[in-house]
């Protein structure tokens, strides 16, 4: 049951990490791509012109990185720093430190700082403009209940999904205690949480080829509209095979998401109308990040082993970036509307 | 009469005053007057006569001015007087005659200089004039030339040239207006000539700016055709004109139907062809590039209008395949009206405009993308049929499929939805043609099968010892017996017949006849084989018997009767087979023994199809096999009860947790194996690989021995309907769940971690946890 025709994951970039990826995300103001990875490098491509634009080496595995604005970016770091990352100048320096590696980095438009969860059970808020020494840039710091795995955000909203299945949302502007405790709904690990774009609530996935989508609205009727459903899974001999989802994207424009899974496949689902609405064809490994562009023209995928099955051999770790028809990713009505004339 | 007398008088005296200078004849000549004086003159000395000439000629000629002027008289008298007073003076003086003579000569030369020199201005005055009037003339001539008429002025010799003169000026300057007249016309004319010319050819600096008119020709015909040629520009010019406007109507006409802006195309074909710009430039080169511009708005036109109609007729296509409601038609029925148009009647506005045709577009992708859905939906259907043809007809479903049938195929365009169709309509005659030459055989497959699950019944009924007891029931197993001793008699021949049979069908059709995937003729031939081993055992049995007999009779005849220890041992061993079971059974035994029929050999055939290596790798082992085969049946019958507990059973390896109570049911095995994966790290290491190594199973390298475990509730591989889970493309519906929040269950010193932390060898620091060597 082979297909004839090449699969049609999209174009390659051209001098990819030469080790996973650990995520990759697109800038808000160009088709900028930065991506981090295990081979302990940020690198910032031109996606439109397929081009690398810079390389910054650290000490250790980058675990994430984010955009400040289009010159500027963040990392996390294994080797416990959080740094600043200027494009133009080819310039980085360190922001600060955690106790341990540091898994994920945010950068808040609204409040203009620089949020870090790590695995030493602290989030901590940073002012990227203070001057260097961390005595200076950082702003506070937060104990989770666990090692933070994901940070999502939105509008004022910070979602922080830690080991232990817990997650905390948080408001920006009262960061001394959660607004919410909740336990995740999945009854395994949390791999990735993202806020929806229109700020209502959260996608959550886990190593169980399971999402759930929440809702930050906690009366009854807010709560009756959560769900969850099961993805990223093979029926073989009348058996599940359940595969982790690693990262959820969510188009900026429709609302709709992509969901990538440690089967190779991306996934777009329309979660207001419960349907899957598309499914790319299969990618040579682990999907283990996903972004799409400003405008959600473009999809970034990050084909790259995630080490759910330890070290061993797998394909070379690629990024994909595929230009996203409409039809792949608008929401599909029930009722059959007249097309647009 | 007083003027001549006077005259006379006048004229006396001097030749008295001659005739009395001292000749004898001078009487004669006071009386003969001025003639005879001259003739005294002349008569007498040569200066006499040459001064009388003189006189004579001063006369004449003061006669002549006295004529005209009336004062004649004092002109004759101071001539002569001083003549006269010459003689008197001379007399006096007593001036010699030769002297005299030559005063009177000079006196004549220089009277003569003085004529000649008045004759020669006069001579030359009226040559002046002469010049004058020829030169006047031919002027007049020369304008009368140049105006192409008759000279009007015809040269009269008469009158004197003044007057000659005075007639032709004015008449030449009549001409001379006239011709200037002309020449203003000309200059008009030929102005218009240039400027409109100019126009035509679009040099917008005016070249001859200064209209040279050519001076010798201003003759009215001339005139006439310069005015001619003017018309014709005109002409041209109102020719182009409207050229121009027709072609801005055109243009506009287009723009209008193409949905462009037409004041945009035209200012950018030329700036002044814009309808607010009153003077419009009609040179060649704006109307050749607005033709231009209108033949490639026209190209445009008709390629977006084939482009449209193409649309149309997909879209009619469609609709027709479709039966697309009629009001879902009607929004598009504006573009399906093009369908048979010419070019020229396609003039209603933007109904070629880039706009609509991409919403003809739009909808017939969508329209195309339906039909593919729908014709997926006829695939998924015939696929359907398909299989349940080649499931009645045993045959292998994935032996049929040549081409990829899968509907990822068809999403990425490998195959032609169509295609695939006409392939699987093939598919379906070809297996239901050869569905129809196996019915025959089939047949006879069935009623073997038939045979062989009596056959099996009656062996195991024939090592019930108890069934000669009496009991419910009982009369029914003995009949059961008897009519399956009877069929079981049959086989040796229904087998021959069989292979015979299936022997030929190969040979017509050069294939290998498959039961199921199973070759028909080596099943009969196992089948042959195994009754044939079993027929040897069931000879060593009896012989075996024989020889206990024997001993027993022997024994018996030495230490007396016992009872038989076989028998006893049977007893106990089978206690329940023949008597009980069957006895409840025995009911409806018969009426499931037909229904069921069908089943029981379908079950078996699975199990055969499954492990067809196993059956043919051992006989002893088929032969538990075929034993299996009436246990199969039996578990089908009592349901799924079994099958779960199998399945539970299986899953029994994993070690029961606490977490495993809040799985759900779907995924209960898989998932299991993951929360193995993540909490059973501590366990035995054994476990642990075995759970890891079922993890690793996307590559479907899935264990045998889950394989095995699993094959008896598995559904047979003949069973249609191997649905894709996920077809691409169509939306799918989300395999929901409403979660309820659940009480986290947490194992106390144990730490799950993540795919990074444990890539990263990230150990939690705590002193109470093992530390656990991942990487």
């Amino acid at each position: 049951m082979t297909a004839a025709a090449p699969p049609s994951t999209g174009r390659e970039l051209l001098s990819p990490p030469t080790d996973g990826i650990s995520n990759l995300r697109f800038s808000n103001h160009s088709d900028h791509l930065l991506v981090s990875s295990w081979d302990k490098s940020v690198r910032l491509y031109d996606a439109s012109a397929n081009a690398l634009r810079g390389e910054f080496m650290h000490g250790g595995p980058v675990l994430d990185c984010c955009f400040h604005d289009d010159s500027s970016g963040f990392s996390a770091c294994a080797d416990h720093t959080v740094r600043r990352l200027v494009f133009n100048y080819n310039r980085e320096d360190v922001l600060g430190r955690h106790d341990a590696p540091v898994r994920c980095v945010e950068y808040s438009y609204g409040t203009g700082q620089v949020i870090t969860g790590s695995w030493d059970k602290t989030l901590k808020c940073w002012d990227p403009r203070g001057a260097s020494g961390q005595e200076r840039s950082l702003v506070g710091t937060y104990t989770q209940p666990e090692r933070v795995y994901s940070l999502s955000l939105v509008g004022n909203r910070l979602v922080v999904a830690t080991a232990g299945r817990h997650v905390n949302v948080y408001d920006l502007r009262n960061m001394s205690q959660p607004e919410q405790r909740r336990e995740s709904s999945l009854k395994y690990q949390t791999r990735c949480v993202r806020c929806y774009p229109n700020g209502t609530g959260y996608a959550l996935s886990s190593v169980e080829g399971r999402v759930a989508m929440e809702f930050f609205d906690l009366s009854e009727a807010g709560q009756s509209k959560k769900y969850a459903f099961k993805c990223h899974r093979k029926s073989e001999a009348g058996r599940d095979i359940v595969y982790p989802v690693n990262a959820i994207a969510f188009h900026p424009i429709y609302g709709t998401f992509a969901t990538g899974g440690c089967d190779g496949y991306v996934n777009v689902w329309d979660g207001n109308n419960k349907k899957r609405l598309y499914q790319y064809t299969k990618y040579p490994t682990s999907i283990a990040a996903l972004s799409f562009s400003r405008d959600g023209r473009l999809l970034a995928v990050a084909s790259s082993y995630t080490y759910e099955e330890g070290d061993k051999d797998h394909e070379p770790d690629a990024i994909f970036v595929r230009s996203v028809n409409e039809v792949e990713v608008k929401p599909k009505p029930k009722a059959l509307p007249n097309p647009a004339t | 009469m007083l003027i001549l007398s006077r005259h006379q008088t006048s004229a006396n005296s001097p030749t008295s005053s001659g005739g009395s200078t001292g000749r004898s004849d001078q009487g004669n000549v006071f009386q003969s007057g001025l003639v005879d004086v001259v003739c005294f003159l002349e008569g007498g000395v040569g200066i006499g006569g040459s001064l009388t000439a003189i006189a004579h000629s001063w006369c004449s000629s003061l006669q002549e001015y006295n004529l005209r002027t009336d004062q004649p008289l004092e002109m004759e008298t101071t001539c002569g007087s001083l003549l006269s007073e010459l003689q008197k003076i001379w007399d006096e003086v007593g001036e010699v005659d030769k002297i005299r003579d030559k005063m009177l000569f000079e006196l004549e030369q220089e009277c003569l200089d003085a004529y000649r020199r008045k004759v020669d201005q006069a001579n030359r005055c009226r040559a002046q004039l002469r010049q004058a009037v020829a030169d006047a003339e031919a002027q007049l001539a020369d304008i009368c030339a140049a105006l192409g008429e008759r000279p009007a002025h015809i040269k009269k010799s008469s009158g004197s040239l003044k007057k000659e003169l005075q007639e032709i000026m004015p008449q030449l300057e009549d001409m001379k207006k006239k011709r200037n007249e002309r020449k203003g016309q000309f200059a008009e004319v030929l102005k218009q000539i240039n400027s409109i010319s100019t126009e035509l050819s679009g040099s917008t600096e005016e070249n001859f700016n200064t209209v040279v008119i050519d001076e010798s020709d201003l003759s009215m015909k001339r005139l006439d055709d310069l005015r001619n040629q003017l018309l014709l520009l005109q002409e041209e010019k109102g020719e182009r004109l409207k050229q121009v406007l027709d072609q801005l109507n055109v243009l506009k006409a287009l723009c209008l139907v193409l949905g462009m802006d037409f004041k945009l195309t035209v200012c950018g074909v030329h700036p002044t062809l814009d309808d607010s710009c009153c003077v419009k430039s009609i040179s060649v080169d704006p109307i050749k590039s607005l033709s231009a511009t209108i033949s490639r708005l026209k190209d445009v036109k008709l390629q977006r209008m084939r482009r449209l109609q193409d649309l149309a007729m997909t879209m009619v296509e469609l609709w027709n395949l479709m039966d697309t409601p009629a009001e879902e038609q009607l929004m598009f029925q504006n573009v399906t009206c093009t369908i048979a148009a010419a070019e020229s009647e396609i003039t209603e506005p933007n109904s070629l405009s880039l706009e609509f045709i991409n919403n003809a577009e739009t909808e017939v992708i969508r329209l195309q993308e339906m039909k593919t859905s729908k014709i997926k939906e006829v695939l998924l259907k015939k696929r359907l049929v398909l299989e349940e043809i080649c499931r009645e007809a045993h045959m292998v479903v994935e032996r049929q499929f040549g081409t990829d049938f899968s509907l990822e195929s068809i999403d990425s365009g490998a195959i032609s939805p169509s295609f695939l169709l006409e392939q699987l309509e093939n598919q379906i005659s070809k297996v239901k043609e050869e569905a129809f030459s196996r019915k025959e055989i089939l047949e006879k497959v069935q009623k073997w099968f038939a045979a062989r699950e009596e056959e099996c019944w009656l062996e195991e009924y024939n090592r019930d010892d108890n069934r000669y007891n009496a009991g419910r029931g009982t009369h029914l197993m003995l009949k059961r017996a008897e009519k399956a001793r009877v069929v079981v008699n049959k086989i040796p021949a229904m087998v021959d017949t069989l292979k015979l049979k299936a022997k030929a069908w190969e040979k017509e059709r050069k294939i290998e006849f498959l039961y199921d995937g199973v070759g028909l003729v080596s099943m009969v031939d196992q089948y042959c084989e195994l009754k044939h081993l079993k027929e040897q055992e069931r000879q060593r049995q009896r012989d075996q018997k024989k020889l206990q007999g024997q001993l027993l009779a022997e024994q018996e005849a030495i230490y007396g009767s016992k009872p038989s220890p076989s028998k006893s041992g049977n007893k106990n061993a089978r206690p329940s087979t023949g008597g009980a079971g069957n006895k409840r059974f025995s009911l409806g035994g018969a009426m499931l023994q037909n229904t069921l029929a069908d089943k029981a050999a379908l079950a078996s055939r699975s199990l055969l199809k499954n492990n067809p290596v196993k059956r043919q790798s051992s006989h002893n082992h088929s032969n538990s096999g075929l034993m299996a085969h009436s246990s199969g049946k039996k578990n089908t019958s009592t349901g799924p009860v079994k099958h779960r507990s199998s399945n539970a059973s299986n899953s029994q390896h994993a070690e029961p947790l606490p977490l495993r109570k809040a799985l759900s049911p779907l995924s209960s095995l898989s998932s299991n194996i993951i929360s193995c994966n993540f909490q059973d790290h501590n366990t035995k290491s054994g476990d642990f690989q075995d759970t890891h190594i079922v993890c690793k199973t996307p590559a479907a390298t899935t264990p045998t021995k889950n394989v095995s475990t699993h094959d008896e509730n598995r559904t047979p591989k003949t069973m249609p309907i191997p649905v894709p889970a996920t077809p691409p493309t169509v939306s799918a519906a989300m395999q929901t769940a409403t979660t309820p929040f659940t009480p986290g269950v947490r194992i106390a010193g144990e730490f799950e971690y993540s795919f990074e932390e444990k890539r990263a060898g990230f150990v939690l620091p705590r002193s109470h946890s093992k530390p656990l060597q991942l990487v």
